[in-house]
């Protein structure tokens, strides 16, 4: 008996020095998920808060000292397979973040050093068949778990203190269907919401609803043919062509209990019907809901509303990016929304309703205009078959890729990133792809080449997001495909393809202070502060379908730039 | 239509034979353009199917997301005009891919698909 008084005594110590010094903690529910802008000492996360504004309002680091800005530690994940892509996220001074493969790392905020990591196991054969894969985008914090999906299909729960799976649900049928889940979660209240990838592949690009206690999915939402009204808008059955991947998390409005998500473009992405596609073709109609932004209930997956940024999306230029900025502006409330083709969408947030539509990307010419108090395309340049007489613009690779901007509600900017680039195109008529696994439906050929108005080249603008007017300008001879961080320091953080973190000064765009990572970023940027300290943490680690079209178009350092390393790079101000 | 097909098959193996100088006897083709069809959706125009084991068809489905310019200049993949790996190189190439680089297509595509692949590879300038 009294060896075990002291026993327990010890043990009790034991915790009680434990509790010393771990960080206090208290549990991340849905209101602190909701009030998370309020508090800039975590990013708990993808967007850095339901409004999607990648900004964090810490400002020990700032305009003034950040010259002094220096290396705080590194984290080496290894088996960077195709780069680190993923957004970190921090709380209660803890940092988690993803690797490729799915792999789960919680390190001391401070210092860097492992608290746990996980790897699942995965089906290594089927990732072998993948084209996106393995990288891993991003993961999700709530009910004292950790959320990261697989690109075999699964979520998985992971005990916030431990690593340990507490849950492992298997949503899609990844063997069947060869898609998975390489994005990060969304947790609203008691559901962990997850889109699967997919535009080339014959998925119908499902959104799940899971429940944060058990694993049990709730709901799921298909992005193609999802109701029967949508199904009427694909032509002889050609919905079985599938697409639609909901890759990206997306936005949620708390006053209205909607969560906002954007989806992919149909399969095959060209098309040779030319301006006949509402009759011929591969898939005859607007082909709903794929290339469109979806308005859902988060506890039913019911839909409540849409629009349809590209009916009958015919280049590829999806609205899978799932930054959804919630902006107040004159009694509006609105979002925003960036697609992929180069223009940016502001509805508003009762019922998707078109306010504005304007141009980030300069070079244009799938269409000559969006109607912007309507969302209507304006002559659209609908391709025939054969090669076409002048190039495409943007090329595939987008007007937007798929990181994320950064807005500053101290500026009133938003930070995004353009792109420039065309591509000589030659539509293919294919056989529509239904059933096989692991084998794409693209039905043409390409090549990107330089855009008309000079070099193939990126831009990182500065502009009122509702408007689109500018204020500043900063252009890169390579588009950065990396997330951009503004924070209230008035800074914006750029890491660019290069391996260079550019500090600019929020007001201005002067460039303050820079760093070179080593390799180029192709994943998120956030900050966080432990033990009262700010941090700013970014993974660098080059791949990914857009970092592969680098070699080609600009040589060198992306010729001989690993595609399997990668690093957690964490700075603060000495 | 089956004889259109058969005579399409026929084709595309004696230009692999051709290139390679595979001495590919007539037993062994016919199993293989037999299990040479893609899934398609119903009522689909018809008249695609022909191009089931066409090489430039398939490679323009699958293969040109990443070989640009139908396989004709680097882009995402290397440049495949005048590569000077071999056919068996190739071919297990496409069934096996390049792990982190090149998805593995070997479930997806029969032998006399990659075959017809192979060949339109070959007879690119």
């Amino acid at each position: 008996m009294a060896m075990g008084i002291k026993y327990l005594t010890s043990c009790a110590a034991l915790a009680l020095a434990v509790m010393a010094v771990a960080p206090p903690a208290s549990a991340i529910d849905a209101s602190r998920l909701q009030d998370a802008e309020q508090n800039p000492n975590d990013w708990l996360s993808y967007h850095g808060g339901y409004k999607s504004y990648h900004y964090s309002a810490l400002d020990q680091i700032n305009a003034d000292n950040v010259k002094n800005l220096e290396v705080a530690w590194i984290h080496m994940p290894g088996r960077s397979t195709r780069g680190l892509q993923s957004m970190p996220l921090a709380a209660d001074g803890v940092l988690y973040y993803s690797g490729s493969y799915s792999r789960v790392y919680a390190l001391d905020g401070a210092t860097g050093k492992l608290i746990w990591s996980y790897f699942p196991e995965l089906d290594e054969e089927l990732v072998s068949m993948q084209t996106h894969s393995p990288y891993n985008r991003g993961i999700a914090l709530g009910d004292g778990k950790v959320f990261v999906g697989t690109v075999d299909g699964r979520l998985i729960a992971l005990d916030m203190k431990t690593g340990k799976p507490e849950w492992d649900a298997r949503l899609l049928d990844s063997k069947k269907l060869t898609v998975g889940f390489t994005g990060a979660p969304l947790v609203v209240k008691d559901t962990v919401i997850i889109g699967s990838q997919g535009g080339e592949w014959t998925s119908r690009g499902p959104l799940f609803g899971v429940d944060i206690k058990t694993g049990q999915k709730k709901w799921e939402f298909l992005t193609v043919a999802g109701t029967e009204d949508a199904k009427a808008t694909w032509g002889n059955d050609s919905w079985r062509t599938g697409g639609g991947g909901a890759w990206m998390p997306g936005g949620y409005d708390p006053e209205t209990n909607t969560i906002w998500w954007g989806t992919a473009n149909p399969a095959p992405l060209y098309d040779w019907a030319g301006a006949d596609w509402q009759k011929s073709g591969p898939r005859p109609g607007t082909n709903l809901y794929t290339t469109s932004v979806i308005a859902l209930d988060p506890d039913t997956g019911k839909l409540k509303f849409y629009h349809q940024e590209l009916p009958h999306d015919a280049w590829d230029f999806d609205s899978a990016v799932g930054e959804f900025l919630m902006i107040d502006r004159d009694g509006r409330k609105l979002v925003v929304h960036p697609n992929k083709g180069g223009f940016v969408f502001v509805y508003d947030r009762a019922n998707a309703k078109v306010q504005n539509v304007w141009r980030l990307a300069k070079n244009i010419n799938f269409v000559k205009d969006i109607d912007p108090k309507t969302g209507e395309l304006i002559g659209r340049r609908d391709l025939s078959l054969g090669k076409a007489s002048s190039p495409l613009c943007p090329a595939i690779a987008g007007g937007i890729s798929w990181n994320s901007g950064s807005y500053s509600p101290k500026t009133g900017l938003w930070y995004k990133i353009g792109q420039e680039w065309c591509q000589d195109i030659e539509v293919v008529k294919t056989t529509p792809i239904t059933e096989p696994m692991a084998q794409l439906n693209i039905g043409g050929n390409f090549k990107l080449v330089p855009p008309p108005d000079g070099p193939a080249r990126g831009h990182l603008d500065a502009r009122d997001p509702v408007t689109g007017d500018k204020k500043w300008e900063v252009t890169f001879s390579e588009p950065p495909l990396a997330s951009v961080l503004a924070t209230g320091g008035n800074l914006v953080f750029v890491p660019d393809s290069r391996g260079v973190l550019h500090a600019y000064n929020a007001e201005t765009g002067a460039e303050l202070w820079s760093h070179y990572n080593g390799v180029g970023h192709n994943g998120g940027i956030m900050s966080y502060t432990a033990g009262g300290k700010q941090y700013i943490a970014v993974p660098a680690g080059w791949g990914g379908m857009v970092a592969d079209e680098f070699p080609a178009l600009f040589g060198e350092p992306y010729k001989s730039m690993p595609k399997d390393a990668g690093a957690l790079v964490v700075f603060a101000v000495k | 239509m089956l004889l259109r097909l058969t005579t399409a098959i026929l084709m595309q193996m004696k230009a692999i034979m051709l290139a390679t100088g595979m001495a590919l006897s007539l037993p062994f083709l016919w199993p293989l353009g037999v299990c040479a069809q893609q899934s398609q959706a119903p009522n689909q125009d018809q008249s695609a199917k022909e191009s089931d084991i066409e090489g430039g068809t398939m490679f323009a489905t699958s293969c040109g997301f990443c070989h640009q310019d139908g396989g004709r200049t680097a882009g995402k993949g290397p440049k495949l005009a005048g590569t000077t790996r071999s056919d068996d190189f190739l071919a297990e190439r496409i069934r096996k891919g390049k792990p982190g680089a090149m998805p593995a297509f070997g479930g997806a595509f029969s032998e006399s698909q990659i075959m017809a692949i192979v060949a339109y590879i070959r007879a690119l300038e």
